[in-house]
């Protein structure tokens, strides 16, 4: 903290126009969270920025876990899956961005539809594996138990997968979020990206930085959010 | 001159907000070109002794000197051999041995020449391009002494060298440091709860007590096995027969049995 | 209960193979069925054979081999920026408390950004030149190799520091010949993880700010809908992103052989 104070207001080794000191910072924040910056207010567009994540990864991440608690139970659907899988995962969320343009216009649906893409993978990878990880001998118990295979999927599969599903989740949501600014950056007239977006064309260092911190800062706060969903659904571990 | 001084040493720790002493006060003198055992129960900071000549730790209170300088850290002057060989795995057997001399100041000649003495001297011959994980156990801390052997230390510290060893290349290894520590005197301090390795290999056994660890007693061990010629048998198994051996060894149990009786950590 | 039955090879090959085709086959259905206008969604066959046009013939100012060389110059530039200032920095971070306390406040601060908030900075600073992607790419790049490094130089076991200080061994040869090769493994790790989030961050980069590059061909296929194009923009990534990976994991194989019973 010291050395941006330092080098930037008070020595004024790095001038304004390069990176913003904390004072002009401030001023831009107070700008954009009172009269509204880009269409619209601070608040505004965190709201924009978060309800589109956040719906784009539920939904996507929960049939991603699906897919995943499927392909991870019975192997056919595994193989059938999975070429379809390799040929797509390499490709990142990022690149899916002009052709989610093309197919859908330049509205949320296609953010949307990136932020689907790139919710998904990571979901089904993660719950796979977890499903996958669940040791034989606990298989072979409760197969010896003989209970019902909507038990066992309830009381065996899913637990043992949980650890697993919410890493799964917490890169989903990594990547919904990148995603989206990525998205809104390329066009979008309101949310985080967008602020980025006029900031950098208006060239105004300050309001960059204010973006940024926004965009890290609520990131931070969902992550935070997933992982007391976490800590509330495996109360068994440490 | 190498001689190691304890000086009204002491060691403690803080574990759990709680401060417990592991040395209690320890003076002791090793002189130069001796070899001297410490055996002890467990925990009884025979270890914590020799790391603290080794200068991997600090003593608490009082000081420890070797060769009239104060110890303040670890370096080639006194070389370690560790327990778990600590071989580093990413290297192979000549590297590992080459190790410490590239601290020290010589021609890569001498280097190269000093390694292959120790390597055959170790019979390590044929394996200096193996890595440790293919060596087996007495091999690798046959690597471990000969990369300390090769700094021509002035003090050797050695801390349960043979303890992971299988019982029979236990018995070479001893035989083998027997006649190296006789040809080549050094200044050795050897940690073991082995009383019979103490007897076979030392000059002077020290007896350590529980913690807080004390000297609990000093047992002179030369002049016996010179007396009695014991480095005429070239195998350990006619050296334990000897009654003069035998009667140290009962000596040190019965101040080691003194030891465990009460309670058991 | 189907979680134990075995699949053999031939029953896997059969279902992947199905899987293969069943993908193909409603992909040509929905061009055939005519859903779709053909500039939204060419035909499978249509999209290879203008991968391969493109290899020749330029589009945008460049050949799509031009795109690619330029694109990953760029991701080399950044990629190795990171790797070359990382590593290093964590191996220090790990030895020495100082340079830890004095780092790791400056570190935390950068980390939550994601990459691709650098980019207004980045053409601020760089306009359109190389420095911007690089930027980005460095940014996502860092961290992952930073963290690796350091805590796989943490977790080495202290017996091996002890014996190389025991055999006089200086910081720098602590940092080089002991924390280094016992870290490996967790380095390459890093590496991996950092080499695709630094080529995502190119592509990025790339859709924004960029004049040449595979991002940017997309970008100008997509702006005259010309589908094939960004498909075969995507195809490009994806293979590159395939191709980077392999080699890394083919380098985490030889830096462990050491350990091979």
């Amino acid at each position: 903290m010291f050395a941006w104070f330092g080098l930037t207001e008070w020595t004024g080794i790095i001038s304004g126009a390069r990176f913003p000191s904390p004072t002009e910072t401030w001023n831009s924040f107070k700008i954009i969270a009172m009269q509204g910056y880009g269409n619209g207010r601070l608040y505004q567009h965190i709201l924009q920025s978060v309800v589109l994540v956040t719906s784009g990864f539920l939904v996507s991440s929960s049939l991603g876990i699906l897919l995943g608690i499927l392909m991870g139970a019975n192997k056919k659907i595994e193989a059938f899956v999975n070429p379809i899988f390799l040929t797509l995962r390499p490709i990142p969320p990022l690149a899916w961005i002009p052709l989610a343009i093309v197919w859908l216009g330049l509205g949320n649906s296609a953010k949307i539809m990136v932020i689907y893409v790139a919710a998904f993978v990571p979901a089904v990878i993660n719950t796979f594996t977890g499903v996958r990880s669940i040791e034989v001998p606990q298989k072979e118990a409760a197969a010896m138990l003989g209970i019902s295979r909507f038990a066992y999927y309830r009381e065996v599969l899913i637990p043992g997968a949980l650890p697993l599903i919410f890493t799964g989740l917490r890169l989903s949501l990594q990547a919904s979020w990148t995603t989206l600014v990525a998205a809104e950056l390329v066009g979008a007239t309101l949310g985080l990206g967008s602020i980025l977006n006029q900031a950098a064309q208006d060239i105004n260092p300050a309001m960059i930085l204010v973006g940024m911190m926004s965009v890290a800062i609520s990131g931070w706060l969902m992550t935070q959010l997933l992982a007391k969903a976490e800590r509330y659904a495996m109360p068994w571990r440490v | 001159m190498a001689d190691i001084v304890f000086e009204s040493v002491e060691r403690s720790f803080k574990q759990g907000g709680k401060e417990f002493l592991a040395v209690g006060g320890i003076n002791l003198t090793v002189k130069d070109k001796e070899f001297v055992a410490i055996v002890g129960p467990s925990g009884c900071g025979k270890t914590t002794c020799m790391r603290m000549v080794a200068g991997l730790e600090m003593p608490s209170k009082g000081r420890v000197l070797v060769g009239g300088k104060e110890v303040k850290g670890p370096g080639p002057d006194r070389a370690v051999v560790f327990q778990q060989f600590a071989l580093f795995p990413w290297k192979t057997v000549q590297e590992n041995i080459e190790f410490g001399l590239k601290s020290l100041s010589m021609s890569s000649e001498e280097k190269k020449q000093k390694t292959a003495r120790l390597i055959s001297l170790m019979g390590l011959e044929g394996y200096e391009r193996a890595y440790p994980h293919q060596l087996s156990g007495g091999m690798q801390q046959r690597v471990a002494i000969a990369r300390a052997y090769v700094l021509e230390p002035e003090v050797l510290l050695m801390d349960e060298p043979f303890g992971a060893l299988d019982a029979q290349t236990r018995v070479v290894m001893q035989e083998e440091l027997v006649r190296l520590a006789r040809k080549n005197p050094k200044t050795v301090l050897f940690i073991t709860h082995a009383v019979e390795e103490a007897v076979y290999l030392a000059d002077r056994v020290i007896v350590m007590s529980r913690r807080p660890g004390l000297i609990r007693d000093v047992i002179e061990i030369k002049p016996i096995r010179e007396r009695e010629g014991w480095d005429q048998y070239s195998r350990i198994e006619d050296v334990m027969d000897l009654s003069s051996f035998v009667q140290l060894r009962s000596q040190i149990w019965k101040l080691l049995r003194e030891q465990n009786l009460g309670v058991d950590h | 209960m189907s979680k134990l039955d075995r699949l053999n090879q031939g029953e896997y090959i059969l279902w992947t193979g199905l899987g293969l085709a069943s993908f193909i086959g409603f992909w040509y259905l929905s061009v055939g069925l005519g859903l779709v206008p053909k500039q939204f969604l060419p035909a499978p066959h249509d999209v290879v054979l203008r991968f391969i046009h493109l290899m020749n013939e330029p589009f945008s100012g460049y050949t799509l081999l031009a795109h690619i060389t330029s694109s990953f110059q760029r991701f080399l530039y950044g990629f190795i920026l990171a790797v070359v200032i990382g590593i290093p920095l964590g191996l220090l971070m790990a030895l020495s408390k100082y340079a830890n306390q004095l780092i790791t406040p400056f570190f935390e601060s950068i980390r939550f950004v994601a990459p691709i908030a650098w980019v207004p900075f980045a053409a601020l600073w760089f306009g359109t030149g190389i420095g911007g992607p690089v930027l980005v790419i460095f940014m996502g790049a860092f961290p992952p190799v930073l963290i690796n490094t350091y805590r796989g130089a943490i977790h080495v076991d202290k017996k091996y520091l002890e014996a190389a200080k025991m055999l006089g061994a200086g910081k720098l040869r602590l940092m080089t010949e002991v924390l280094f090769p016992a870290a490996i493994p967790s380095i390459i790790a890093g590496l991996r993880i950092s080499a695709g989030l630094g080529w995502q961050s190119l592509v990025g980069a790339e859709l924004i700010v960029a004049s040449s590059g595979v991002g940017y061909m997309m970008v100008k296929g997509q702006a005259s809908i010309q589908t094939d194009i960004v498909m075969s923009g995507m195809i490009a990534i994806g293979l590159i992103g395939l191709f980077i990976d392999i080699l890394l994991r083919q380098a985490e194989k030889l830096a462990v052989h050491y350990k091979e019973t």
